[in-house]
């Protein structure tokens, strides 16, 4: 029950700093209901952006594995969000996709794209990890099942984003600063 | 003389009018969605076999690069085989020039046009495609496919229920289950996690031995269904996404009698949440039996599978040679996830040679049958040619060993295979499968002379065409293959007693009996050699357990009352008579009984 307990904790005190705190908005990210926050300003150890979007198989088939490590580095301190590009999904859309498929995270929306270009984000699902201050320490795909789109691996060998997360965590720097992700294109959508 | 100034003026103007042309981006609704329409959206629908929609504006161009980016690598539209084959049915290939244009359109930001200009969308019905079936049947008992983990290869079993022998002109497989009767939802779930689904009949009780309870379905890649050789597979019956259920010609029905079973082969992916499918069954009837009789015949190279850890191109081959003249209507190629490039050809007797399939990079999960557009003739001594190529290198993202590791033949999905199924139509009136199957079955042989199928299926096809000499050496060797098996004893037993081997024949159905003591085959067999020999009292014994399993038969019936007759058990033998005109009045022979044994008790 701990570590369940202590996840709602934080997101509630997440939720508290945005409405308290002025941060820096400079991003456009928005909330469910269209408000301006800034996912930078309340303090975490790292913070892990899932760039997906609902109507892309690939994005979905890794729900159960986002929601593992979510489960995992949650309650280490990390915080995830799942940030949709796509302008068109409406918040019940967004809401039911999480319920749906178990998404971790909180939800944002990112209209203007300029979260994915901060954290170099192309396609969905991609990951981004930010350390303490806020410096992308990794960027790119969760694991190496796919190779490409419609080619997968019957199982992932290398699980980059668990390991740049643990790296992040432990105050080192991951193996890798980018692993091409495979998925489908972000810029695709508005 | 003034010619060459107009010329020269032409010759400038051309490459700007050129210019112009590739300058003038394609757009949405002149020139994309008319490829997307005839191409894409059989799938990409709500509610269909794809995981979005593309049938507006707004659906393409949200995906307008992953579909010039997909059509580019033609992993979209799926279609594995390569052009230069006679032509299937159902082609879904882009030309170069619609590949190329989708690109041009995603590199000028998937730009509309004129939205009045855009063709209508087809429309699709999520009902049954072929009006309401005759029989719906939902499979026994759904699948609870995990939200995530590997690829799950289940069979689900169908139980028809037929009371009498239905003749079946179409059949439409709903991977997701009945339409839903309450009208259209918002959401249909399509049938998104199946790749492909293989209808195969179970007219011998085989599922029996494979399900831990009946109707309960069981897991398995391939699966292996027993058949009657001489009530060979005829017809592929086949679901792939995006096709319309297949309606056989006139003449092509095919059979479905009481007691048969139908098992689902499906291949499911998991997609991220949990799912139940229960997937559905439409049949259409006709009354007219069929007066086409296609085979479809099993090539395979299994014996040869035997891939070192590494190996980058293992290679195996077969050759058959067509023993009639006949028509291939239909293909159906099948390995695992080593399997890359697949080819199969045709020699004629000439020497020609044309290919009738090649797949540069097989991928199990689109696996599919092949129907040909027209039937491609295959003259009398021409030869089909089959060479699959395996990598089985860590370099073949698909290996499902890491590290790679030796692969032998086998059903599971880090085994691999090598199989080829062609519809064959043999040539001529009536029905000429025999010549056929038995020709594939010493093929078989020659590749193996230990297969036990391949010996059990040639001595049961000797003893229909009455050459008991050549059935006992066929089903002697299938015997000292697999010596516990009861059905070559049984089979051997009746080439003796053909033979008029009476007592050897007796010795083979009791051995029959000692492996399925519920052999009723063997129990009738055994009952006929024992009256022949004149022991009747141990000949009504053996019909006993026959007469009660076959209680609805009026033949059965009927001879039972005549054993019983012969053992002047006139009482019995009436009743038995009786029993069988109450199941059929008009059976001649059991009116012939009743009137013998009314007579018998006529007072003289």
């Amino acid at each position: 029950m701990l570590p369940s307990l202590l996840g709602k904790a934080f997101e509630l005190t997440f939720l508290l700093s945005t409405a308290t705190l002025a941060g820096d908005f400079s991003l456009g990210v928005l909330d469910l209901n269209n408000q301006a926050l800034d996912p930078f300003a309340p303090p975490a150890r790292t913070r892990v952006f899932l760039f997906v979007r609902s109507d892309c198989p690939i994005t979905n088939r890794y729900a159960p594995e986002l929601q593992r490590i979510s489960a995992e580095f949650s309650r280490q301190g990390a915080v995830f969000f799942r940030v949709y590009a796509d302008n068109s999904d409406t918040k019940a859309a967004i809401e039911e996709h999480g319920r749906e498929y178990g998404f971790p995270g909180i939800a944002l929306r990112d209209p203007e794209h300029r979260l994915a270009k901060r954290s170099h984000a192309t396609v969905a699902p991609e990951a981004a990890v930010f350390d303490l201050r806020g410096k992308l320490a990794y960027y790119g795909r969760i694991d190496d099942r796919y190779v490409e789109v419609g080619k997968s691996r019957p199982q992932a060998q290398v699980h980059d984003l668990e390991a740049a997360i643990r790296s992040v965590l432990n105050g080192q720097q991951p193996v890798a600063l980018h692993q091409p992700a495979v998925g489908c294109s972000l810029a695709d959508v508005q | 003389v003034n010619a060459s100034p107009t010329v020269a003026s032409l010759r400038a103007a051309l490459p700007f009018v050129a210019l112009t042309l590739a300058a003038q981006p394609p757009t949405f609704s002149h020139d994309v969605a008319p490829v997307i329409y005839a191409n894409c959206v059989a799938c990409h629908r709500v509610g269909g076999a794809g995981p979005f929609p593309l049938l507006t504006y707004r659906d393409v161009r949200s995906h307008a690069r992953q579909i010039a980016a997909l059509t580019k690598a033609h992993y979209m539209p799926p279609w594995p085989p390569a052009a230069g084959s006679p032509e299937f049915l159902d082609e879904r290939r882009l030309t170069a020039r619609e590949i190329e244009m989708l690109t041009r359109w995603a590199n000028a930001g998937a730009p509309q046009g004129s939205p009045e200009e855009t063709p209508a969308p087809p429309v699709f019905s999520d009902g049954w495609q072929l009006g309401t079936p005759d029989l719906i049947i939902r499979a026994s008992k759904p699948l609870n496919l995990p939200a995530s983990g590997s690829d799950v290869f289940w069979n689900f079993v169908f139980d028809p229920r037929l009371t009498m022998t239905r003749y079946v002109r179409a059949l439409e497989i709903r991977p997701q289950g009945e339409p839903d009767v309450r009208g259209p939802s918002p959401k249909p779930e399509g049938s998104q996690s199946i790749h492909h689904a293989n209808l195969l009949i179970d007219r011998v009780g085989s599922t029996a031995r494979l399900e831990a309870s009946p109707g309960s379905g069981f897991p398995g890649m391939d699966v292996t269904i027993d058949r009657n050789p001489l009530d060979p597979e005829s017809h592929f019956l086949f679901w792939k996404p995006g096709t319309l259920p297949y309606s056989e010609p006139k003449g092509f029905s095919w059979r479905l009698d009481p007691g048969n079973l139908l098992v689902l082969n499906t291949h499911v992916e998991p997609s991220g949440k949990p799912r139940q499918i229960t997937p559905a069954l439409g049949l259409y009837f006709t009354d007219e039996a069929p007066s086409r009789f296609p085979i479809v015949i099993e090539l395979d190279r299994d014996d040869l599978l035997d891939i070192p850890s590494g190996a980058k191109d293992f290679v195996v081959s077969d050759r058959f040679r067509i023993p009639a003249d006949s028509d291939l209507l239909a293909i159906y190629p099948h390995a695992h996830y080593l399997a890359r490039l697949m080819e199969v050809s045709l020699t004629l007797p000439d020497g020609t040679e044309f290919p009738l399939l090649r797949i540069p990079d097989w991928d199990l999960k689109w696996q599919a049958v092949y129907r040909y557009r027209k039937p491609v003739f295959l003259p009398k001594d021409s030869i089909v040619f089959l060479r699959y190529h395996y990598d089985n290198s860590s370099g073949n993202r698909r290996n499902p060993n890491s590290p790679p590791k030796r692969v032998e033949a086998g059903n599971k999905a880090t085994d691999e295979m090598a199989h080829l199924w062609l519809q064959l139509l043999p040539r001529g009136p009536g029905d000429r499968r025999r010549l056929i199957q038995t020709t594939v079955l010493e093929h078989k042989l020659e590749k193996n002379p230990r297969d036990y199928a391949a010996n059990l299926n040639l001595g049961a096809l000797a003893l229909s065409r009455l050459d008991a000499q050549a059935a006992v050496s066929f089903l002697r060797t299938a015997i000292a293959i697999e010596p516990a098996h009861p059905e070559p004893h049984d089979m051997l037993g009746s080439a003796l007693l053909n033979l008029g081997r009476l007592a050897d024949a007796a010795a083979q159905f009791r051995a029959a009996l000692r492996f399925q003591p519920d052999f009723m085959n063997a129990h009738y067999n055994l009952s006929r050699v024992l009256a022949r020999t004149g022991d009747l009292k141990a000949a009504i014994l053996e019909y006993q357990p026959v007469a009660k399993a076959y209680a609805a038969s009026a033949r059965i019936q009927t001879e039972y009352g005549f054993l019983l007759y012969r053992d002047g058990k006139k009482t019995e033998a009436r009743s038995q008579f009786e029993k069988a005109l109450t199941l059929d009045p008009t059976y001649a022979d059991a009116l012939r009984g009743r009137d013998l044994t009314a007579s018998a008790e006529t007072p003289r």
